[in-house]
């Protein structure tokens, strides 16, 4: 079944808004943090910063990549799918990986070897991206995502919070990469979820993002 | 606390102590003053003059002085609300 038949251009419309105050939050929450980090160079602000640097990354590519999906239909324009979709895809599953990595290096790093993390991130971010790639699904790498969520969710609770509450922050950065996974798999227009809880997983993204932008704005002016 | 939070207190107090001696202190009392090891502090100093928080200079009869750099003195200045932000976040 063709994906083009379920194109909307409501739909689209508020998906490039969406897309535009996602990325400016990922970037606003990136250029906010740089000059405490260019003052301490403290590891855990590189790994947040940068997190969002990547997820920014993420959600442009994943709005290009519904440009391709829809080019022909809705701007009669010829975009080679054969090789811009798998680049896209191959893009989008590294910057996302990465970001979700990213995140949780943040509140782990001081446990571990700064260098051994970095090789692991990157290169399960590869894999995961290149495994897309060949399969030329986005639905293969929210699988995988999933997947390496569910184990980083249990790993990071087991390592950092023995016994102790779950934070509330801790429960933001796992709604930005939930989220992150639902808005991947949202892109596909053959509707996944009800009609208005896409638009209700677009709202909750944004206002995770204001969220963490609003706290960050309490302690960098 | 973790190391590096540690760490980063340490570089904030060698610097509040260079600001409160009207940024400007010969090397030998900023060690005593800073209570670290003199290994410890050699290292703190070298990772200082490379991060550029401070900078050192010499007076006419060749006597080295240490002072604060303006990025040193955005650190005292964003000290606190840096270490509130890491603590927010977890990081």
């Amino acid at each position: 079944m063709a994906i083009e038949r379920f194109f909307n251009p409501f739909d689209f419309g508020i998906d490039l808004l969406f897309t535009i105050i996602a990325v400016v939050s990922c970037f606003l929450i990136y250029f906010k943090t740089k000059e405490s980090y260019e003052l301490t160079k403290y590891e855990g602000i590189r790994y947040f910063r940068q997190a969002f640097l990547f997820f920014g990354l993420s959600y442009l590519f994943r709005f290009a990549l519904s440009i391709v999906v829809f080019s022909r239909i809705a701007f009669d324009v010829f975009i080679p799918r054969t090789m811009f979709l798998p680049l896209f895809i191959l893009l989008i599953g590294y910057f996302s990986t990465t970001g979700i990595f990213y995140l949780i290096f943040g509140s782990i790093w001081h446990k571990f070897d700064s260098k051994k993390l970095l090789i692991f991130g990157h290169g399960t971010a590869i894999i995961l991206s290149i495994i897309s790639f060949f399969t030329r699904s986005h639905l293969i790498l929210i699988y995988l995502q999933c997947l390496l969520l569910i184990i980083a969710i249990v790993l990071n609770f087991i390592i950092s919070r023995q016994g102790r509450k779950i934070s509330r922050i801790k429960v933001l950065y796992a709604l930005v990469a939930v989220l992150w996974l639902i808005n991947l798999l949202i892109i596909d227009r053959r509707r996944p979820f009800p009609e208005g809880v896409e638009s209700f997983f677009q709202i909750l993204s944004i206002a995770v993002f204001v969220i963490i932008y609003y706290k960050i704005s309490k302690w960098v002016r | 606390m973790s190391k590096k939070r540690d760490r980063l207190e340490v570089i904030f107090d060698i610097l509040k102590i260079i600001n409160e001696h009207h940024n400007s202190i010969r090397p030998t009392p900023l060690l005593r003053a800073a209570n670290l090891s003199s290994n410890s502090f050699s290292e703190y100093y070298a990772d200082l003059i490379s991060k550029e928080l401070i900078k050192e200079i010499e007076d006419k009869e060749r006597h080295k002085y240490i002072t604060l750099t303006d990025k040193g003195f955005r650190y005292l200045e964003k000290y606190k609300l840096i270490i509130g932000f890491i603590s927010e976040f977890e990081l």
